[in-house]
C-alpha cells in the first residue's frame, strides 16, 4: 500500500544517511512534537513549549552543526540543499512553523557557510556557539516596514529601497534602522544577519551589506511577537537598531560579494519553501487518506466515490509534481559542476521562484481540497488540516510574495526587460 | 614502522592513536556512556582486498577500549555498522577522504542510531582523523595468491 515514502525522492541523489536522518526527524516529530502540536499553536507569545523542542532538533539532533565546517565545530555535511530539503520536508509535515524556525537558524549565514565562499574568521567565531551544547539561534532580517518585496527584488532594485543603514566608523559599523517579520526574532534569535545599505537610496550592488548583529549589543531591541493566523512555532517581531555598533569584520564579505552570495540564500529559500510545501502536503495526504478510507457515505468509503477520488488523485499529483521539481532544483544547486551555473547565479534564483510559486499554489490547493471533503471536520482543530491550511498561506507571502515570484520567474523565462 | 591495513597490528596502532588524540578525549566524553558506542567496519573486496574483512572498534568516554580484526560479524554486537569498499576505506586511512563526508554521501553505508552520529560528529571525525596519524601499508592491487589470506589479516 503506497505511503508518503513512495512520492518522488530520487535515491541516487539523496544518500541513505540523509534519508535516515529524515527518518530520525520523523520519529522524533511523531513521538515528541505531535503530542504537543496543538499546544504549540497556542504558544506563539511565550514559546515555553517551543524553545525546548528547538533545542532538541538544533542541538541534540545536530541540525545546527550539520551545516558548519568541521574546523568551526560542525559536521560539514555535503550537498546542503539536499539536506535542507529533507529537514524542511520532514519537519513541515509535523509543523511548518517549527520547520521554518529550525532552518532559518542558519539561513542568513548561507553567504558565509558554504564552499567556496566561506568566511572562516566569522565561522570560527560563531560556529562554536551554533555547534555547542546550548541553544544558539540565527535570524535573517530582511523585510522592512515599507517593503519586503523590494528588498528581495535584487535584480531590479539592488537594495535601493533599504532604509536600514550601516555606516563605517573606524573599525566599527554603526547600524540604524527597523526590520520586521524575520523568523526567530524576539526572544528566540541570538545572532542576526541584517540586510542593510551603506548608502541610502543607492542601487549600486557594492552598497548592499550583510552584517552580523548579536542580540545582546547595546541599541538592539525587539517588539512583541506578532499574533498570526498560523506558524506559531516561528516567532516574528519588529527589530530596531539604534546606533548599534559591531566590529567591521562582522560584514559577511564586502562590497559586491554580500549581494552576490546572498542570492544563494534566496535561491535556497525558494527551494526550501517548496520542501516545506511538500512536507505539509504529505501530512495532508496521510490525513485525507485515512479519513476517506474510514468515513462511510452512502454505504461505501468516501474514497470510493468518484467525485472524492478526483480530489485524492489531484492531491497525489500535486505532491508528486512538486517533489520532482524540488529535487531536480536541489540537485542543480548542489552540483554546479554538472549543470554549469554557480549556486549564486541570478538566473537560477529567478528560475527557482517558479518552483516556490508552484509549490505554494499546490499546498494551498491540497489543504483546501482536503478540507472540502472533510467538511466541518476539516475546519475543526482536531484533525490538523485547518492548521496546515493556516500555516501554509505565509509560505506564498514570504520572500517577496507571489507577485515577485511570478515576475521573477517570467523575467527568467521570457527575458523581461522592464519588470 | 608502517603496518599493513588491515591487520591485527594496524588495529593495535589505531587504538594507540585514538588514545593519544587530545581531540578524541575532548570530544568523546559522552560517547558510549548511555548507549552502545562500538563500531563494526565491513571492508568489502576490491582495491587489493580479496575477501570481506571486519574491524571491530569499541570506544567509551573518549577512550578506545578495543580494536581488532574479526572473522565473523556475529561474534560482536556493535552499536554502529559501517560498510564500504576497501578502496574507499583506504582513502580514509591515507587521510585523503573525510569519513563523515563519505557517510553523508553514501560512500559508506551506516546502520545504527543516526541521531548519535549527528550529535557526536566531532568525536567521530576525531576518531577517523586519528587513522591517518601513523604509517600504514596497503594490500597490493594484484596480491600474490599464496599467503594472501594471511596478509589480509583474516
Amino acid at each position: 500500500m503506497p505511503s508518503i515514502d513512495d512520492f518522488i525522492r530520487p535515491k541516487e541523489w539523496v544518500s541513505d544517511f540523509v534519508s535516515d536522518l529524515g527518518r530520525v526527524l520523523r520519529k522524533w516529530g511523531e513521538e515528541k512534537y505531535v503530542p504537543l502540536r496543538q499546544k504549540v499553536d497556542e504558544d506563539w507569545e511565550e514559546h515555553k513549549t517551543v524553545e525546548p523542542l528547538l533545542k532538541e532538533v538544533l542541538v541534540d539532533l545536530g541540525i545546527n552543526p550539520a551545516f558548519f565546517p568541521a574546523e568551526a565545530g560542525g559536521t560539514d555535511m555535503p550537498e546542503p540543499m539536499t539536506l535542507i530539503n529533507v529537514v524542511c520536508e520532514e519537519l513541515a509535515r509535523i509543523d511548518a512553523g517549527f520547520a521554518t524556525a529550525c532552518i532559518c537558524s542558519i539561513w542568513g549565514l548561507v553567504p558565509i557557510l558554504f564552499k567556496p565562499h566561506r568566511n572562516m574568521e566569522l565561522l570560527m567565531e560563531f560556529g562554536p556557539k551554533f555547534c555547542g551544547d546550548q541553544l544558539y539561534v540565527g535570524c535573517h532580517a530582511m523585510t522592512e516596514p515599507s517593503s519586503g518585496a523590494d528588498i528581495e527584488n535584487i535584480g531590479r532594485m539592488y537594495g535601493k529601497t533599504i532604509q536600514t543603514t550601516a555606516t563605517l566608523d573606524g573599525e566599527e559599523w554603526i547600524i540604524n534602522g527597523h526590520k520586521t517579520w524575520p523568523s526567530n526574532s524576539g526572544k528566540v534569535g541570538n545572532l542576526y544577519v541584517v540586510a542593510c545599505t551603506t548608502k541610502k537610496g543607492s542601487a549600486d550592488p557594492h552598497d548592499f551589506a550583510l552584517i552580523l548583529v548579536p542580540a545582546d549589543v547595546p541599541g538592539f531591541s525587539t517588539g512583541k511577537p506578532y499574533k498570526k493566523a498560523g506558524m506559531s512555532a516561528d516567532m516574528n517581531t519588529d527589530i530596531w537598531f539604534d546606533h548599534v555598533r559591531v566590529p567591521k569584520r562582522y560584514r559577511l564579505h564586502g562590497p559586491g560579494d554580500d549581494l552576490k552570495y546572498w542570492r544563494r540564500a534566496i535561491t535556497m529559500g525558494n527551494i526550501g519553501s517548496a520542501a516545506m510545501c511538500v512536507g505539509i502536503m504529505k501530512n495532508v495526504y496521510e490525513i485525507i487518506k485515512k479519513w476517506t478510507s474510514e468515513r462511510v457515505i452512502a454505504g461505501k468509503p468516501l474514497k470510493e466515490h468518484s467525485i472524492c477520488a478526483d480530489m485524492l488523485s489531484e492531491i497525489a499529483i500535486l505532491i508528486e509534481s512538486t517533489s520532482a521539481w524540488m529535487w531536480t532544483y536541489a540537485r542543480e544547486l548542489d552540483h554546479p559542476e554538472i549543470y554549469g551555473w554557480e549556486p549564486w547565479d541570478e538566473r537560477f534564483l529567478l528560475k527557482s521562484r517558479g518552483l516556490a510559486l508552484y509549490a505554494n499554489n499546490a499546498v494551498e490547493r491540497a489543504c483546501s481540497r482536503a478540507m472540502d471533503f472533510m467538511g466541518s471536520y476539516g475546519y475543526a482543530r482536531e484533525f490538523d488540516i485547518e492548521k496546515h491550511w493556516r500555516d501554509q498561506k505565509v509560505i506564498g507571502l514570504w520572500m517577496g510574495g507571489k507577485g515577485l515570484k511570478t515576475l521573477e520567474n517570467a523575467r527568467y523565462w521570457y527575458d523581461l526587460e522592464t519588470l | 614502522m608502517a603496518v599493513l591495513y588491515p591487520s591485527p597490528e594496524w588495529c593495535e596502532e589505531w587504538k594507540k592513536a585514538i588514545n593519544h588524540s587530545p581531540a578524541v578525549a575532548e570530544t568523546g566524553k559522552n560517547w558510549g556512556v548511555d548507549f552502545n558506542g562500538s563500531w563494526l567496519f565491513e571492508l568489502q573486496p576490491g582495491g587489493g582486498l580479496e575477501k570481506t574483512c571486519f574491524i571491530y572498534l569499541d570506544a567509551k568516554n573518549g577512550k578506545c577500549t578495543e580494536a581488532r580484526t574479526i572473522h565473523d560479524p556475529s561474534e560482536v554486537n556493535p552499536g554502529f555498522y559501517a560498510v564500504g569498499s576497501y578502496a574507499d576505506y583506504k582513502e580514509v586511512v591515507k587521510g585523503k577522504k573525510d569519513f563523515i563526508e563519505g557517510v553523508m554521501q553514501g560512500v559508506f553505508k551506516i546502520k545504527g542510531d543516526i541521531s548519535k552520529i549527528m550529535r557526536h560528529a566531532k568525536f567521530i571525525r576525531a576518531v577517523a582523523n586519528s587513522i591517518s596519524t601513523f604509517e600504514a601499508t596497503y594490500l597490493p592491487l594484484s596480491p600474490p595468491l599464496a599467503g594472501a589470506e594471511e596478509r589480509q589479516g583474516n
